[in-house]
């Protein structure tokens, strides 16, 4: 089975990058992946999508889906748009810190991103916080593979940054397991 | 019976000696200089020549070198692409004046400077002789031309360029000089400039150009042995011989 | 060894070039062919070979011309701008019978004709593959030095934009191809023998003037390629009804359009031409032979459709499902790039 997992941001947000690891997360857990990005000419600021299809067998969608399994929202500019894709029961996970997660009875997965990307003193770190959540309640690739594609996804004068963002991802999971707990209990 | 000095020998890489060109052409002079050069060197073996679109296109097919003909402006970016991947050959182009100045005057000036290690030879005629006579680049001002009838006019038509002297300019360059094939000593001096022009190929230091100002008879419309006083009358003051730089 | 990698198209296609044996490459940026400039001038240098980075795509394929002419593999990429500029040189390395692999990643796909007929002078042709994923594009470049040196002809790789920008999981075949026959084409420096022209404009022997003879050969072979290169993609080809044709890149929307139209009970079948030239007249014929209509899906105004025609003879309607695409940046990644939309066209046709 495909699944098609659309980020969706503006520049700078670190939408690109997430992307980016998930699906080379995917490969190198052995699975097939398909990575589509689309940016305007801004680096920060404009929109900002990038599409991720993750499956066992040579992917046959297509970059631009016709329907998706997940959005991953990080700021609320083109996601009307985007949420007609979405599947019936398909999941959205939205910074709910900049996203209004009263959407109209879907089933939403919120995660205060940018705040707890603030909290732990990176404000650009909020993507990382998301994948972290993303991966944790998705369980589409373990949460090691993501952190070691962010790793190796970093140039090599950001390597600095690489511990932060790990504490980052972890940071994003522990929030869903935490919330996961909550509910069951 | 008198005993004969051997004082001539034609190149046994000419595999014909009678050409197709006009009487009292200058091309077929200074190919044979080339070729004479080529075989004292001992440089055959390892000669590939990248031949441009003119008349001088009849040469390829008698020449007992490796020949790479390419399209009409086209040589010096062949030529890189060829000594970039072979770079022990001796590599050289043949050229015209509306082969390299006109239609391909950008291909020459980036190769020059990018420094290309091969030698551009240019066969200065100051007339598309191939197509019948009609104005490139370095005709000069007055000359009659199929297309400059009453000669090029400076208002009409524009000036001419000096190629030589453009080259010398770019720092790729390493080897300028500019010959005539229309007397002995002018055939002499050119070979000596050809010369200069291989072994600064040879010893791998940059560009090398030489311009040679060859008769074309048949397209400044005089008798065949009135080209090499047409030459001397009326390009030799536009463009004059000598080394341009080295 | 095989290896796997993460990969976008354009850099997959460059390295498997490079694997394929490519030594030179020369190019000028344009988008969405900038990639593979970039990929080689990093890669070719690690190799021992050489990428241009050329003042235009004149200079460029000239210095391919070159390159190729001593007998290395060398390749050239641009978009159709550029390869328009290039037409002069494609049609006469064609008849001086000079193996070159030219990629087009072109803007949607109106480039078709420009690749199938070419946009030069004379006989020529060239052989044109069109991969519709990295993994392709990867075997076709594999394919297109083996076929370029097997045949002595240009080969292209049609890809465009999505081609060249979508990351997928590539596989790197061991040894596709055997190595490479000689080259005694190539000139070399006349060592121990008599020196060759290589020429588009006569024979290679020297003092013979049999034109006729070398143009000849340079065309001869149009009919042996017709009859082994023909590639294509089938799906469902038995009892469909209506059958859809489309090519490269795009064509994977239509696959997918055409899986979703099946899922909906409607029998409909699948042709992706793989080599644009030679066309797959056959596999369109004979898939047209039991079907009711035929529709043609390409982002362009209507230029595959025609070889479709041809193939089908009037047997059967063959509709136009596609047309002119593009957003705002005028790359070719337009609205009908839309599964959806191709699914609504396919149900349309189907009804009629
Ligand atoms: C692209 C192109 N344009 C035009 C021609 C026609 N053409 C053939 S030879 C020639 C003139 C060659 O002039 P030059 O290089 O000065 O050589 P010459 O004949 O004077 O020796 C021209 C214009 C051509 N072969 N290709
Ligand atoms: S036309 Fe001029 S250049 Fe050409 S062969 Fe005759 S004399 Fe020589
Ligand atoms: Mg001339």
């Amino acid at each position: 089975m495909e699944r098609e997992i659309v980020f969706t941001g503006i520049g700078g947000q670190g939408i690109q990058l997430m992307a980016k690891v998930l699906a080379q997360a995917a490969v190198d857990a052995g699975r097939h992946a398909m990575l589509f990005g689309l940016y305007g000419g801004a680096m920060r600021g404009g929109p900002s999508e990038s599409t991720v299809v993750i499956g066992d067998a040579p992917i046959e969608a297509p970059p631009i889906v016709p329907a998706c399994w997940s959005i991953v929202a990080m700021h609320p500019s083109a996601l009307p748009a985007l949420l007609a894709k979405l599947r019936p029961g398909g999941l959205l996970f939205a910074n709910e810190t900049l996203v209004d997660v009263a959407l109209d009875g879907r089933a939403v997965v919120p995660v205060p991103a940018t705040r707890l990307a603030e909290e732990s003193g990176n404000v650009m770190g909020a993507g990382m916080v998301m994948l972290g959540a993303f991966v944790a309640h998705t369980a589409v690739v373990p949460l090691e593979r993501v952190v070691a594609a962010m790793r190796a996804a970093l140039p090599p004068h950001r390597t600095r940054m690489a511990d932060a963002n790990a504490a980052l991802l972890a940071r994003g999971a522990e929030r869903v397991r935490t919330a996961q707990h909550a509910g069951a209990a | 019976m008198s005993h004969l000095e051997k004082v001539f020998e034609t190149t046994d890489l000419l595999l014909r000696t009678e050409h197709s060109l006009c009487p009292g052409c200058g091309e077929p002079v200074a190919l044979r200089t080339i070729l004479e050069l080529i075989g004292e060197l001992g440089l055959r073996e390892r000669t590939i020549c990248v031949a441009g679109i003119g008349c001088y296109t009849a040469f390829p097919m008698i020449m007992d070198v490796d020949v790479l003909q390419a399209l009409h402006g086209r040589a010096p970016s062949v030529a890189t692409g060829v000594k970039r991947v072979r770079p022990d050959a001796f590599v050289f182009t043949m050229q015209g004046d509306g082969d390299m100045v006109s239609e391909g005057l950008q291909e020459v000036l980036h190769a020059a400077a990018r420094g290309e290690k091969f030698t551009a030879v240019v066969f200065n005629n100051a007339v598309f002789g191939e197509t019948g006579g009609h104005m490139t680049a370095t005709t000069v001002l007055g000359q009659h031309t199929k297309t400059t009838i009453g000669g090029r006019d400076r208002e009409r038509h524009g000036n001419p360029i000096r190629i030589a002297e453009l080259i010398a300019q770019l720092d790729g360059s390493a080897y300028v000089a500019r010959a005539a094939v229309h007397t002995p000593s002018g055939i002499k001096l050119a070979r000596q400039y050809l010369h200069d022009a291989f072994r600064t190929q040879l010893d791998g230091k940059g560009f090398s150009l030489v311009e040679i100002l060859t008769m074309c008879p048949t397209d400044w419309f005089v008798p065949p042995d009135q080209g090499p006083a047409f030459l001397e009358r009326n390009l030799v003051p536009i463009y004059p011989l000598g080394v341009i730089k080295h | 060894m095989s290896e796997r990698a993460l990969m976008e198209g354009s850099a997959a296609m460059a390295e498997s070039a490079v694997r394929a044996g490519c030594r030179f490459y020369a190019g000028y940026p344009i988008t969405p062919s900038t990639e593979i400039l970039e990929y080689m001038s990093v890669r070719l240098p690690e190799v021992g070979g050489t990428c241009m980075n050329a003042e235009s795509e004149i200079e460029a394929i000239g210095m391919v011309w070159g390159a190729a002419g001593c007998g290395v593999r060398s390749m050239i990429a641009s978009t159709g701008q550029g390869i328009s500029l290039m037409q002069e040189s494609f049609a006469e390395l064609a008849n001086a019978q000079i193996p070159i692999v030219a990629v087009n990643m072109c803007r949607g796909q109106a480039d078709y004709f420009q690749a199938t007929r070419g946009g030069g002078h004379g006989d020529y042709r060239f052989i044109v593959l069109a991969p519709a994923s990295a993994q392709e594009a990867v075997d076709l470049a594999q394919l297109a030095f083996h076929l370029a040196d097997e045949w002595r002809n240009p080969v292209m790789i049609m890809g465009d934009f999505l081609l060249s920008h979508t990351s997928e999981l590539v596989e790197f075949p061991a040894a596709a191809f055997p190595e490479p026959s000689a080259k005694p084409w190539a000139v070399t420096g006349a060592n121990g023998r008599r020196g060759i022209t290589l020429s588009p404009l006569g024979p290679p022997e020297k003092l013979s003037t049999d034109i006729a003879a070398a143009l000849g050969a340079a065309t001869a072979k149009h009919a042996a390629i017709r009859a082994a290169e023909t590639r294509a993609e089938t799906a469902h080809l038995d009892d469909a009804e209506l059958v859809v044709v489309a090519f490269g890149f795009p064509g994977r929307f239509a696959r997918y359009a055409v899986r979703l139209a099946r899922e909906r009970g409607l029998r409909v079948g699948f042709v992706r031409p793989i080599s644009l030239w030679p066309f797959p007249r056959d596999v369109v014929a004979t898939a047209a032979q039991r079907a009711r209509a035929v529709a043609v899906f390409e982002l362009n105004a209507g230029q595959m459709i025609e070889d479709v025609e041809l193939a089908v003879r009037g047997r059967v309607p063959v509709h136009a499902i596609g047309g002119i695409s593009h957003d705002h940046s005028g790359f070719g990644v337009g609205p009908l790039l839309n599964v959806d939309y191709i699914l609504e066209r396919i149900e349309a046709v189907y009804a009629a």
